[in-house]
């Protein structure tokens, strides 16, 4: 039997990996991950030579606020966006305005700038005026002006240099999260934190879609086996308790593997010179996780998958076509849905009622309970009578599974209900 | 010891009986024929012997032996709906479903190919199912269920579909299998195929067994009740000969229903005062006649 077993996994295994469609599917996932990874990079690529916007303005309206933008942008040096291009003043603003029209119309400046030397509170009314409204400038002007009134203001109050200075500096609020269940513990900080939400975040991910594609995988395989009938041969061949566990599991290696195949790729990728400075530049350390972290996204990983995916084989089996399969898998998409949500709506509140209750759901548990491990610090108790609470719903749904599949591969035709899976159950004596 | 016996088998799906105490013994190198019309418990008694699902009742002896997953490698299943997995090759799959039934992959390796050739399709090793013809894709069904040289087959409808060149091919593999000393329980609607091929029949009407034993000793018990004649003359006032029930013109001559076989003496004289005759054969019952009485008959009750 055991040996059976091993046959199954390889032949589910070995196939499903030479089809086409997971060739193809695997291979365009990893493009698309290339792609990602790097785009921060191709993105720089193409802005790093941005051209700086000429702004242009007509030269000795405000003299002062003039020659502060002017050197507002110029201490930006190389990263300022903006500059400033002053046109000599003919007298008459319709003059003024018609020659700045002019040089918008040539393409010299992406738009101008009209100061308004009358306006209240003693600093010049402004405006700008561009064919492009959508883009940045104004806000970058704003800043800027914004900056130069505060200046200009606070030298008319007569400060010293070191007060503006001490007035100017930033205010910096250090948070650390703290851990009150362990006494050792020094909590996490700030870029720890940070980290962890990333990982939780990309768990949460690979966990879903490990669930969720490979799981409505084994379902189509076995209804595929039901409706072509081989399911015949095969139940008279091999226990189906073999059988079924040997498909879960080769399914398993198949999602595995090409789980494996993403990250390789993306760390490939990051680890690539470019990218691995913006990385670096980040300050993303994966070492600096927390061992455990990675111990129970694995578990979390497994016990969630394998949950579902006997979930999925019980509903499998008790449909004989596949246009049936997608209104049966219904329910149990909706759970690993529901679950990822709640995962993912619960990054920010990882504390909620919502999340602690769903955390000992065991459906929920592999999304729930691994966002708290990560983001808040449960008490061990807790992680530990969830797990067990999963391991057992595992093991009875196991069993459950089991039998609906012996009975539900004999029975074609149109989907049985409860009742009649039932009835049908007392008849064959599984 | 018999390699298959089933002793008072029965079987209820709720509250209706789906096999009704079913005895049968198979020998071996014996085809036995398990008749029946749809729905008149077949298949459920196949996948009992099968251990598919559980008798409620009787018990089901392999060798002597109870039912247990070990008697699977022993087993072979041409089940009714054909079935494939239609986008595997044909090796891989025919070696799967050896393995699974405890041979070697090299083992099933050589014997499929060996299979292969008998049927003359080796170039299809490589080929999937989805590829081939219908007939072809059963000859692939019926090498995936002896593989693994099973000492009891059960065949359902193992001709159904294929056309008579097929069939031949297919029957004379079949005789073979049994000359081997395979024990084959054989299930089908076409009644030339169990006269050519089953020793013993049971059949099946509404879960109950309504005729069993020896086709032969089947046959002596119904009478002599047919009479063909050949002859290229005409032949007039047949219907007037005493006990002869019912007279139907043939290509080449007649056949007659009689009501009692000794009416068949004065049938001939009649006839052969008027024709010069070619044939005169007095015919044992058809085992589809004897079929349609026992079922029929039942049905009027």
């Amino acid at each position: 039997m055991n040996n059976n077993f091993w046959t199954v996994v390889g032949f589910t295994a070995g196939n499903k990996i030479r089809t086409k469609s997971f060739i193809v599917t695997t291979a365009i996932i990893a493009a698309i991950l290339c792609i990602g990874v790097n785009l921060p990079y191709i993105i720089s690529m193409f802005s790093g030579n941005s051209e700086i916007k000429q702004v242009g303005y007509v030269e000795g309206q405000v003299a002062d606020v003039e020659a502060a933008l002017q050197d507002y942008y110029a201490q930006q040096g190389e990263e300022a966006d903006l500059q400033l291009v002053g046109y000599p003043d003919s007298g008459d603003a319709a003059a003024n305005e018609q020659a700045l029209r002019e040089a918008l119309r040539s393409e010299e400046i992406a738009g101008y700038l009209v100061f308004d030397a009358e306006a209240s509170g003693g600093f010049p009314g402004v405006t700008y005026k561009s064919e492009k409204l959508l883009d940045n400038t104004a806000d970058s002007l704003s800043v800027a002006l914004q900056n130069i009134k505060f200046q200009m203001g606070l030298e008319n109050a007569g400060l010293t240099e070191a007060q503006m200075a001490d007035l100017l500096a930033p205010i910096n609020v250090q948070t650390t999260q703290i851990s009150v269940s362990d006494s050792t513990g020094e909590g996490k900080t700030a870029e720890q934190r940070g980290l962890a939400m990333g990982f939780v975040y990309a768990m949460m991910i690979l966990l879903f879609m490990g669930i969720f594609v490979t799981s409505q995988l084994i379902a189509s395989e076995i209804t595929a086996e039901k409706s072509s009938r081989v399911m015949e041969i095969l139940v008279t061949s091999v226990s189906p308790m073999t059988q079924m566990f040997g498909k879960i599991f080769g399914m398993f290696l198949v999602g595995l593997l090409q789980i494996g195949v993403y990250v390789v790729v993306a760390v490939v990728n990051f680890s690539l010179p470019h990218n691995k400075e913006s990385l670096g530049n980040l300050n993303i350390n994966l070492g600096d996780i927390d061992p455990m972290l990675y111990a129970y996204a694995l578990l979390f990983f497994l016990m969630g998958y394998f949950l579902f995916a006997m979930l999925c084989a019980a509903v499998g089996s008790i449909v004989s076509r596949t246009e049936d399969l997608a209104q049966a898998m219904m329910p149990v998409s909706m759970l690993a849905l529901a679950g990822f949500y709640i995962g993912i709506f619960g990054m920010t509140t990882p504390g909620s009622t919502l999340v602690v209750v769903t955390s000992f759901i065991p459906f929920f548990t592999p999304f729930a309970m691994f966002l708290r491990i990560g983001l808040t610090d449960p008490a061990l108790w807790e992680v530990l009578l969830s797990i067990g609470v999963l391991a057992l719903s595992i093991f009875v749904l196991g069993w459950l599974s089991a039998r609906i599949y012996r009975t539900g591969v004999l029975m074609y035709g149109k989907r049985p209900s409860l009742k009649e899976l039932r009835k049908a159950m007392k008849a064959y004596k599984v | 010891m018999k390699p298959l016996k089933l002793e008072r088998v029965s079987k209820q799906y709720g509250d209706k009986t789906a096999v009704n105490t079913i005895s049968l013994e198979v020998e071996e190198g014996e085809i036995y024929g398990l008749l029946g019309a749809n729905g008149a418990g077949k298949t459920t008694t196949m996948r009992m012997v099968l251990g598919l699902i559980y008798p409620d009742d009787g018990r089901i002896l392999y060798d002597g032996k109870p039912y247990s997953r070990d008697q699977l490698s022993l087993m072979g299943y041409l089940p009714e709906e054909r079935g494939m997995y239609p986008k595997v090759k044909i090796s891989d799959q025919v070696i799967y479903l050896a393995r699974l039934r405890g041979m070697s992959r090299q083992d099933a390796d050589r014997n499929l190919k060996s299979w292969l050739e008998r049927f003359d399709i080796s170039d299809y090793y490589n080929m999937k199912i989805e590829e081939l013809s219908k007939g072809n894709q059963q000859k692939i069904q019926f090498i995936a269920a002896v593989i693994h040289r099973p000492k009891i087959v059960i065949m359902d409808e193992a001709f159904s579909g294929l056309d008579p060149v097929n069939v031949e091919l297919l029957k004379r593999t079949v005789k073979a299998l049994r000359d081997e000393g395979t024990s084959i329980l054989f299930s089908t609607h076409r009644m030339e195929h169990v006269e050519e091929l089953c020793r013993n029949i049971t059949i099946l009407h509404r879960s109950n067994t309504v005729l069993q034993g020896n086709l032969k000793e089947i046959k002596k018990q119904y009478p002599r009740e047919r009479v063909m004649i050949g002859a290229e003359q005409e032949i007039s006032g047949l219907e007037q000969v005493p006990g002869v029930r019912s007279v139907t013109r043939r290509e080449n001559g007649y056949e007659l229903a009689i009501e009692r076989p000794e009416a068949a003496r004065e049938l001939l004289q009649h006839a052969m005062s008027q024709a010069e005759l070619q044939r005169f054969e007095v015919l044992e019952p058809t085992l589809n006649e004897i079929f349609i009485r026992a079922v029929g008959g039942e049905k009027h009750e």
